[in-house]
């Protein structure tokens, strides 16, 4: 997942390392230690040439302490600034990471024993977590609702919205909550039997209703099912829509109306870097979304919407999808993505 | 029983189908993206070209195509000088050399995706044989007619 950006973010943080590591004052001489054994055939120990406290005072803090100025990580920041735009990271998210790395290196002194290399990969998990966000924990979120929690997913044709939702209520499924889907959508041909396979094959209920039936009245009775049988969640299938198509976006906002959801999920593809960031904007412009997903994260190498999508629309990242299996959908850890994205680093 | 049975065969069948018809449409929409990528080498492939013959070409003179089959001789005026979309809808100004790296990179970068999205369609093909031959056999089976059990 997000390999390129992996490799790419690699390269940034050694060359900002290389570009701080040589305005570094090449170290002051090791002092030389003399051995306090006798040498032979002397009858005096040999006198060690042991530097004064201030001595090492100066060697171990003021010539090794390092403070970045601007100039020093100018080009590597201007760089990495062309790096985060190739790889499909928003304008203004890949302003914000500058800036945050800026901040968060010139006028500071490095700690005594800290590498270079740590203290840049330090600045670029500040920066880039400063961007994803806290994420958003679903199963918290459900336990502290009111049941049923009811769920919204809308999205644009063909990312993976219906086979997300069987992902998402097999994952919730194996928490121990009990979920029921509403196959809202009523539209695309075949979009119900679809739904219906994946239900049945994980054990969920479904609520349908035949072809082109009103989506609405569709998750109005799975809402209504939901009470009566005290179940734990809704998941309300939609049918794909572009936020242009005027007549699908009132539609909509009349399920809305109907429903009353507590969270609008949007869904869209990772692989679709920028489009799926502009596409959110829109989507939560028009009908407002509370959280995202985002599909095929496996697929894609460049990780741009991933970064973006939370700092451009304000709304946090759920779940991301890493395959074709009901269990290949992971919630979405900020600090595990970082890592990951930093090789590990601390 | 035996009509419980076969209820439950003729369940399983139907259950396939749409099993199958499902993966089909998941291949589907992985086969188009194989497809976008393929364009998108191929037009990255022919961008890599027309820059270099650019520099090559005498007093800078390209053939600018206008559509419908139709070109003019067209001057560049900086042909060492190359805007290129860099993602995020940045065009960001580069060198001749320096834009078809970039697009070379852009070339390898499509071509591991179309690798990996080639083998999640293997995977997907993969199931859905396996699916074909338990529909095979269980049409073979409702077939033979009903089993009697003892």
């Amino acid at each position: 997942m997000f390999g390129g950006l992996r490799e790419r973010l690699q390269a940034a943080r050694n060359q900002l390392s290389s570009s701080i590591g040589a305005v570094v004052a090449p170290p002051a001489a090791e002092p030389v230690i003399t051995p306090l054994t006798p040498a032979a055939g002397s009858t005096e120990p040999a006198q060690p040439a042991s530097p004064s406290f201030v001595d090492k005072v100066k060697v171990l803090v003021l010539e090794r302490e390092l403070i970045v100025s601007d100039k020093n990580i100018a080009q590597a920041l201007s760089e990495l600034e062309l790096t985060l735009l190739e790889s499909d990271v928003a304008l203004p998210v890949t302003d914000a990471i500058i800036v945050n790395i800026r901040k968060n290196l010139v006028g500071k002194h490095r700690k005594i024993g800290e590498s270079v290399d740590a203290m840049v990969v330090r600045a670029l998990k500040t920066a880039l977590l400063d961007v994803l966000g806290k994420g958003f924990d679903l199963k918290e979120y459900i336990t502290t609702r009111p049941r049923p929690v009811k769920i919204l997913f809308t999205g644009v044709n063909g990312t993976g919205k219906t086979t997300s939702i069987a992902k998402i209520g097999s994952y919730l499924h194996k928490q121990g909550f009990s979920v029921v889907i509403g196959a809202g959508d009523t539209y695309r041909a075949g979009a119900i039997e679809q739904i219906a396979v994946h239900a049945e094959r994980i054990g969920i209920k479904i609520i349908q209703h035949k072809e082109g039936a009103d989506p609405s009245a569709v998750l109005f009775d799975t809402v209504q099912y939901a009470i009566s049988h005290k179940i734990d969640v809704v998941l309300a299938d939609t049918a794909g829509r572009f936020h242009t198509k005027s007549n699908l976006m009132n539609q909509l906002e009349k399920i809305k109306r109907v429903m009353k959801p507590d969270l609008v999920v949007y869904v869209d593809e990772a692989v679709a870097g920028n489009d799926a960031v502009i596409r959110a904007a829109e989507f939560d412009r028009t009908v407002g979304a509370d959280a995202i997903v985002l599909t095929k994260a496996d697929m894609d190498s460049r990780g741009g919407a991933a970064i973006s999508i939370t700092h451009t629309i304000g709304k946090p990242l759920m779940f991301l999808g890493v395959g074709q299996g009901y269990d290949d959908i992971i919630p979405f850890d900020p600090v595990g993505v970082v890592d990951e994205l930093l090789d590990g680093a601390a | 029983m035996a009509t419980n049975t076969q209820q439950a065969e003729q369940r399983e069948l139907m259950m396939l189908q749409q099993y199958l018809k499902d993966y089909g449409q998941q291949a589907g929409i992985f086969v188009e993206q194989l497809n976008l990528l393929e364009n998108g080498r191929m037009e990255a492939f022919a961008a890599i070209e027309a820059l270099e013959a650019m520099l090559a070409a005498e007093e800078n003179t390209v053939l600018l195509q206008i559509g419908g089959g139709a070109s003019v001789r067209a001057k560049v005026l900086e042909p060492d000088k190359i805007l290129i979309a860099i993602g995020a809808e940045v065009i960001v100004e580069r060198t001749n050399k320096d834009a078809v790296e970039f697009l070379k990179e852009r070339i390898m970068e499509m071509e591991a995706s179309q690798k990996r999205v080639s083998e999640t369609l293997d995977k997907l093909r993969g199931q859905m044989n396996e699916i074909n031959k338990r529909l095979e056999s269980g049409y073979q089976q409702s077939m033979a007619g009903p089993q009697v059990e003892e």
